[in-house]
């Protein structure tokens, strides 16, 4: 094995000396240094690239690519060195001008150095980590120019100095503005920034600070608006002619400052023109341009909201507090909804229909008219004054409209059962006197409830459609069964038969009523009992009306229309010209307030006075005495005698209201307070209180002590317990 | 003082008949004594019932209470009901009678007397305290379907079971009580929350009472009177 003999093949690359002149690399160097010089003294044209370009080639092929990438930095920083010279030199507003020429022939310049030393950029420049020749070429300009000590502060004061003056109203030259910049960003974006944005920044904001000190000062907030707005448009515009794109939101950002953020309490409190007025004098544009504004700082649409929302409940609590509105519910509604449509169009022409803008909205509406305890009377009045006079003439779709508002001030009620009665009652009202304008708006509303409230809200409302319904078929009955001879003389009867419970029926002794009347309801008594074994009928006088034919003293007819107690009171008077109360009121047995306001109605109202009284005074005494009026005289042939009515209703009618709505109440929180420890079994009393409140809100809110006491009285009742041990908790007991 | 003649003659000694030695007549010794002991007991029961009724009426607890040497309206007579379990006031029962008196082995005044000391001790162990807190509002409805007691009766009674243990608590609640129109009645829930207040509730800075809890109305209302009049 030792004596193997190992054999290396060798191959040996070919050896030829390639003869090179000693002084080779000096002279080509020579060559292209001077073809750099000619290019910077504009003599490029006589210059053969091929030449010049092969020299290179051969430089870098022949190892001396060090000597020629040395010599390019020296050579170029010398000529930048001699430009630098010049620049200097130039006077006032040619130093920009200067610079800017110089700085496109250096471009140009560095074009034709790269395009013939395109090979050492290729092969020497990566193999040996330099600097490419273009770069290089920008990084030498940097240095020996614009950071050169005598130009960089020259510069960056120059075009800072042009800003102000273009911001100071002065035009200026913005094609030079831009290509400087231009070339600030061509150097890398960190001279940019550092040579020029930080300090532009920085000079801005303490010129909008001092600008929007001034501007305060001395305008008003829309006036001011306007400056801002101008100041930020002004500002973006010139981002986009002659500075960095990125530089846009970063100048934004110091003018918002500036100007906005910082005086922004200042703003919107501005004693006669701040937000308050300019809500209330419908600025539309002003109240946009504040919106669009100060969207874009922090805080600044909850600012904006805060005082808006803290405006809108003041007037509305005054609106709703104001005993002067309690007068007239109708206008009171109407302000109200004329409060709504304001900001509504207020937020939708200036406020780009913000969702937390009408959610404050919604939450100040429902904030002030739950401050008095009378809104769901009130707008129940709304609605009857318009389902009565106010709708007529107006199309079905305005019709629409004017309910759709209704309902969504009813959403806002808390208290919805207290509206639902209210309505009831007045619904009554509508149905039984044949107020009602229309029965599709009628009937519209009931729709609105349901979807609203549920199925349980509207069942007696729709009930009592259903008995009107009802009512007119059984008269039409009740008159077919009956021979024409006997009811030929006796009067015309019309009867509603109103299910108790679907009513606000209160109980209520009837009135005696006329021979002539009683006999015709016995009848219909007779056919209604006949035809609908196990019912029971009650009069209910207190809510008929009549048409009464009445002769005059010189002849002269009329037909009244009058309630039924007024009917009563009058046909008294068929035989006998002379009555005083007290044989009235025995005669009729009508309640002493209901016969006063009649008597009122009959005797004390111009032009409606068929009867007399003494003494002549405006109230009725219980020592009145009245006459036939036969001098009663009237340019109608039919005449209307109103009910001197209470609309509003009287302070202890409210009570009994708010009593009834009590009561009424109790069951309901008591059977949510079951089906919630049925579900639960046991609940801490907070949990409790939360959950019935969530469960009846869509109805009313009920009041924490009021839950507790029905608490108590299921304990009483043992549906449920106290936990033995932990204080916090209830059980229920099944 | 006829039926106290009789009862004076009455008992005799128990000891002399348990004095037995005999191991095998123990027993029945001891059973006949027990029988001894409750004819005792139902001679004393005779010794102040109504002939008629066959209960101790309110006239024969008035007698019972004279030679007792005690008020009528003690908090040991409406112990000695709670021990008896009685159901209706003012009356007891034979069976009643039996039950308590056998408990408390007492047949005799002075027995009885004595055995008056150890009820108020028995009571005041904190589960049977509870038990004769919530009898002493039963014990107090006298009407059919009665579940609720006048102010001025609560402040009786409250001031009977509470009064030595809550003076402080006591005397607030019944100036309260006495001082509102809200409530006419009180139920047996309130009734049992006076006492879990009491010993709950630190008294009088009320500190730790949270309006939150399941307290009923009553006593929300009662600490914010408190605390307005501590203001």
């Amino acid at each position: 094995m030792s004596t193997q003999k190992r054999r290396n093949f060798k191959i040996e690359a070919f050896k030829h000396r390639v003869e090179l002149d000693p002084k080779y690399a000096e002279k080509t160097w020579k060559v292209l240094e001077h073809a750099i010089q000619e290019i910077y003294n504009h003599n490029a044209s006589g210059l053969s690239f091929e030449e010049l370009y092969r020299n290179a080639y051969n430089m870098v092929l022949h190892k001396y690519g060090e000597k020629l990438y040395s010599g390019l930095v020296t050579t170029m920083t010398w000529h930048l060195k001699e430009i630098s010279k010049i620049i200097e030199a130039a006077q006032g507003g040619l130093f920009l001008e200067e610079l800017n020429r110089k700085w496109g022939e250096h471009n140009k310049a560095l074009q034709m150095i790269r395009d013939i030393l395109m090979y050492m950029d290729r092969t020497f420049v990566p193999s040996n980590h330099k600097t490419p020749v273009h770069e290089l070429g920008l990084n030498l300009w940097r240095d020996n120019i614009i950071h050169s000590s005598k130009i960089q502060t020259r510069l960056l004061y120059t075009l800072l100095e042009l800003v102000h003056r273009e911001r100071t109203g002065e035009v200026i030259n913005r094609g030079l503005m831009r290509n400087i910049i231009k070339m600030l960003m061509d150097l890398g974006a960190s001279v940019y920034q550092e040579d020029f944005e930080k300090p532009f920044l920085e000079v801005s904001a303490n010129f909008y600070s001092v600008e929007s000190q001034q501007f305060i000062e001395c305008c008003d907030c829309g006036e001011y608006l306007k400056k801002a707005e101008r100041r930020l448009n002004e500002e973006m515009e010139r981002v986009s002619h002659y500075l960095d794109a990125k530089s846009e939101s970063k100048i934004t950002n110091v003018v918002e400052r500036e100007m906005i953020a910082n005086h922004m309490q200042r703003l919107v409190h501005m004693e006669n023109s701040g937000l308050v007025n300019m809500l209330i004098d419908d600025k539309y544009e002003d109240l946009a341009r504040m919106y669009s504004l100060f969207r874009r700082v922090p805080d600044g649409l909850s600012t904006i909201r805060d005082v808006m929302t803290s405006h809108l409940r003041d007037t509305g609590k005054q609106l709703v507090t104001d005993p002067e509105r309690l007068k007239d519910p109708v206008d009171f509604v109407q302000r109200l909804l004329d409060e709504k449509d304001k900001h509504d169009k207020i937020i939708h022409l200036a406020f780009n229909n913000d969702k937390t803008f009408q959610n404050a909205l919604n939450s100040s509406f429902e904030y002030f008219i739950n401050l008095n305890p009378r809104s769901p009377e009130f707008i129940s009045l709304f609605v009857d004054d318009k389902l009565r006079k106010g709708l007529k003439g107006v199309s079905e779709e305005d019709v629409e409209v004017v309910l759709d508002k209704v309902m969504m001030l009813f959403r806002y009620l808390q208290e919805k059962d207290v509206f639902e009665k209210y309505y009831k009652q007045h619904l009554a009202k509508r149905l039984l006197s044949g107020k009602t304008v229309s029965d599709d708006a009628e009937r519209s509303l009931i729709v609105k409830l349901k979807t609203e409230c549920g199925y349980q809200f509207t069942s007696k409302l729709e009930g009592m459609f259903t008995d009107m319904k009802t009512s007119q078929d059984t008269m039409q009955g009740f008159y077919a069964s009956q021979s024409p001879e006997t009811s030929a003389d006796s009067p015309t009867l019309a009867v509603q038969v109103l299910t108790t419970g679907s009513w606000p029926t209160q109980p209520t002794t009837t009135c005696n009523l006329p021979a002539e009347i009683l006999g015709v309801c016995e009848k219909f008594r007779t056919y209604y009992l006949g035809t609908h074994t196990g019912r029971r009928l009650s009069w209910q006088t207190n809510m008929g009306t009549a048409d009464l034919k009445a002769t005059f003293g010189k002849g002269q007819k009329h037909e009244l229309n009058v309630s039924t107690y007024q009917m009563c009171i009058l046909m008294l008077f068929n035989s006998s010209d002379r009555l005083n109360y007290r044989e009235i009121e025995q005669a009729t047995e009508i309640p002493a307030s209901d016969l006063k306001r009649c008597l009122q109605s009959l005797a004390c109202v111009k032009g409606k006075n068929v009867l007399r009284k003494e003494p002549m005074s405006k109230d009725i005494g219980e020592d009145d005495v009245f006459f036939f009026n036969d001098k009663f005289s009237s340019k109608f042939y039919k005449v209307k005698i109103g009910t001197v009515v209470a609309q509003k209703e009287s302070e202890p009618e409210k009570q009994e209201t708010r009593q009834r709505v009590e009561e009424d109440r109790k069951p309901q929180i008591e059977a949510a307070i079951v089906r919630i420890m049925k579900s639960r079994r046991v609940l801490d009393h907070n949990n409790i209180v939360a959950e019935v409140t969530k469960q009846l809100q869509s109805r009313f809110l009920p009041n924490p002590v009021v839950i507790k006491k029905r608490i108590e009285s299921l304990i009483e009742r043992e549906f449920l317990e106290r936990d033995k041990v932990d204080r916090k908790l209830y059980r229920y007991l099944a | 003082m006829r039926r106290s003649s009789t009862r004076k003659t009455g008992p005799q000694n128990p000891a002399a008949s348990a004095n037995t030695p005999a191991a095998d007549l123990y027993r029945s010794a001891s059973s006949k004594a027990i029988i001894k002991e409750l004819e005792r007991i139902d001679q004393f029961f005779n010794s102040y019932a109504d002939k008629s009724s066959g209960l101790i009426d309110p006239e024969g607890i008035e007698i019972l209470c004279s030679d007792l040497g005690v008020d009528h309206t003690d908090v040991r007579i409406l112990m000695l009901a709670w021990k008896m379990k009685a159901e209706r006031q003012g009356y007891f029962t034979q069976e009643e009678w039996r039950r308590g008196l056998k408990a408390l082995r007492a047949d005799t005044i002075s027995k009885l007397k004595k055995a008056l000391s150890d009820l108020e001790k028995e009571v005041e162990r904190p589960q049977n305290f509870l038990d004769f807190y919530s009898y002493a509002f039963r014990y107090c409805l006298t009407e059919e379907k009665q579940k609720s007691l006048d102010i001025e009766s609560i402040c009786v009674l409250l001031d009977l079971v509470l009064g030595a243990h809550y003076r402080l608590q006591i005397d607030s609640l019944t100036e309260f009580l006495k001082n509102q129109n809200d409530y006419k009645v009180i139920n047996m829930d309130q009734w049992m929350n006076f006492l879990r207040f009491c010993q709950e509730i630190n008294f009088p800075d009320l500190s730790n009472y949270d309006s939150d809890h399941a307290w009923p109305l009553i006593l929300d209302n009662f600490v914010e009177w408190m605390r307005g009049k501590q203001d």
